[in-house]
């Protein structure tokens, strides 16, 4: 097998009912119903290799989540085509289901009222998972992510933190060869990240799981993926290693100067976007198809001591995308 | 098949966790029953009368018949389906290796279980406090029909509740109000639940004989009681037997038309 994950032109239309506010909207919508087609996947192509850990980037509403509803056999596609393990997703096989788990940081598969060992026992006949790799999972499982002492605590007692970790057991005791994560640290402490990041990150480099992953937490992403596919309005707009995104989506390059002696900063400001100024440090902003003409001019003209040309931060770029302002 | 007794056990901790609820729900059909055998003792008062064919004796059996035919066939958890699928929980099974159906199937039968050992209980009770006069069957192949008839029984209500319960993947809001509406009145109603179905005129009747709704109830109890006898008794098993097959057909017609319009809302 060498694609774990294939998607080719995928399309995903949803007709959504509108209504407008109000009891008098209400009462129109009963009659004459406004239905209105949304677009949420436009024809998306891309193919996943197994063991990688991808991070699916992109503003609310882009699409992310319905990939993963559709990889996972949730949704079934308007057209295109979907390979998941060699398996149409929405024919939902055993051998199929078996095989993969799709996380979702804002849903409990836990049953509430109970501890979470009977939601695990339950996983455990339902998967079929033989009883000596049950307990070998979940020993392991519960150990990594430091649950082991709430096993027979009421799932409701539980704080979030602890409960997403439970979650993360439960979805893991088959042993997924495709895992799909939908915001897993959202709602987290930092300390909570953490340990479900580096979790995430064990799991995927000892079990060779193919791993795609959707967050809003830069650290997720900058921490874990590799490859990073970002999505807006139901378009790929990139997709390839986290570093180039700089070099794709970067329309700047970052000058930073250490002044000798205090100048007049406005002057500065004629050659670039200012963006911060501490004596004796100034950091420009200019576009990067002019970044050699600036750094002359700066050198020429101003008392510099130290000069550097950087890339625009990650953090920066992914904060743009969240935004939605990139566009290809 | 272990996966299916695993949720049995699980559905039966879950039920327990409620007591209050399940207790409340036992003390409610207690006091229907005293109700109930209060107000028809009292207008059979004689036990020469005779209305319908019913007589002191048969119109109490019916009653008690009912209350126990209820526990059996009506009980059910899947009344939460509409829920799970408006709310998106439905998703955590369809990602599963397992029938949703059957885990459904399995989870009533859970129910059906828990709700049966308590109702002989308390009927044993209610029987030697108020002494009914009851009729009782002693004829074995006619308690084997009264079994397969159950048996229908129980599938027949099982497809009505899933279809009312799966129209929320058209209607998400509409589900609870499909529900007390179709199962809680109009099947109540039409399956004998309120009062016997001989009662009616007789083309009413006959009309009825041919929807799956007097199978549900008033048919078994009918057979119990001896008012059904014979080829009536084959004829009505085939009936309900086709409309089993012509519900699950249905049934599993609109569940996969429902799933390919399910959009895993708000999840």
């Amino acid at each position: 097998m060498d694609r774990a994950i294939v998607v080719d032109r995928l399309v995903k239309n949803f007709e959504v009912t509108q209504k407008e506010k109000g009891l008098r909207g209400s009462i129109k919508s009963v009659f004459s119903p406004k239905k209105q087609t949304v677009h949420a996947l436009r024809g998306i192509s891309f193919a996943i290799q197994p063991g990688e850990l991808v991070g699916f980037i992109g503003p609310n509403g882009a699409g992310k989540t319905t990939t993963l509803k559709i990889l996972s056999g949730l949704l079934y596609p308007t057209s295109g085509f979907v390979q998941v393990l060699e398996h149409d997703p929405w024919e939902k096989k055993s051998e199929f289901l078996k095989q993969i788990s799709l996380v979702m940081g804002q849903k409990n598969q836990l049953w509430w009222d109970l501890p979470a060992i009977e939601t695990f026992e339950l996983n455990k006949e339902i998967y079929e998972i033989p009883r000596r790799d049950y307990e070998k999972n979940l020993e392991e499982l519960v150990t990594l992510l430091g649950v082991g002492k709430l096993l027979k605590t009421q799932v409701r007692r539980l704080s979030l933190g602890q409960r997403m970790r439970m979650e993360l057991v439960a979805a893991l005791l088959h042993k997924p060869k495709a895992l799909f994560l939908d915001e897993p640290t959202i709602g987290l402490d930092l300390i909570g990240q953490q340990k479900v990041r580096d979790f995430i990150y064990e799991y995927n480099r000892k079990n060779n799981a193919t791993v795609i992953l959707t967050s809003h937490n830069m650290d997720d992403l900058t921490n874990l993926a590799r490859r990073v596919i970002v999505i807006d309005d139901g378009r790929i707009l990139f997709d390839g290693a986290l570093e180039e995104l700089t070099g794709r989506f970067a329309k700047e390059k970052i000058i930073k100067i250490s002044l000798s002696k205090e100048v007049d900063v406005k002057a500065i400001g004629q050659i670039g976007e200012v963006k911060h100024v501490l004596f004796p440090e100034v950091i420009l902003s200019v576009p990067r198809s002019v970044v050699a003409v600036a750094a002359a001019e700066i050198l020429q003209n101003f008392p510099v001591d130290d000069l550097t040309i950087e890339e625009v931060p990650i953090e920066e770029i992914i904060k743009k995308v969240f935004k939605g302002e990139l566009t290809k | 098949m272990k996966k299916y007794f695993q949720i049995f056990k699980i559905s039966f901790q879950q039920e327990f966790s409620y007591r209050l609820n399940f207790i409340m729900w036992r003390v409610r059909n207690v006091l229907q029953i005293i109700l109930t055998f209060f107000l028809w003792s009292s207008v059979f008062k004689n036990p020469q009368t005779e209305v319908f064919g019913y007589n002191q004796g048969k119109i109490l059996t019916y009653v008690f018949g009912i209350l126990l035919l209820r526990a059996i066939v009506f009980s059910a958890r899947a009344v939460d389906v509409a829920g799970e699928i408006s709310n998106g929980n439905i998703t955590n099974f369809l990602l599963k290796p397992v029938s949703y159906f059957k885990y459904w199937a399995t989870r009533d039968i859970a129910s059906k279980v828990l709700n049966l050992v308590f109702s002989v209980f308390e009927i044993t009770i209610l029987f030697l406090i108020l002494k009914p006069n009851l009729f009782l069957q002693t004829n074995l192949i006619t308690l084997f029909a009264v079994l397969i008839s159950l048996i229908f029984a129980i599938v027949l209500f099982f497809c009505l509740l899933f279809i009312t319960n799966i129209s929320a993947f058209w209607m998400p809001e509409n589900g609870w109000a499909a529900q007390f509406l179709f199962i809680g009145i109009i099947t109540d109603f039409l399956s004998g639940g309120v009062f016997p179905l001989d009662v009616l005129p007789f083309t009413l009747q006959r009309a009825l004989y041919s929807t799956p709704f007097p199978y549900l109830l008033f048919f078994p109890l009918q057979v119990y009681l001896g008012k059904i006898t014979g080829l009536e008794i084959v004829r009505g098993l085939v009936t309900s037997g086709a409309w089993v097959f012509i519900l699950f057909v249905i049934l599993k017609f609109i569940w996969a038309r429902g799933l390919r319009r399910y959009s895993a809302e708000g999840r």
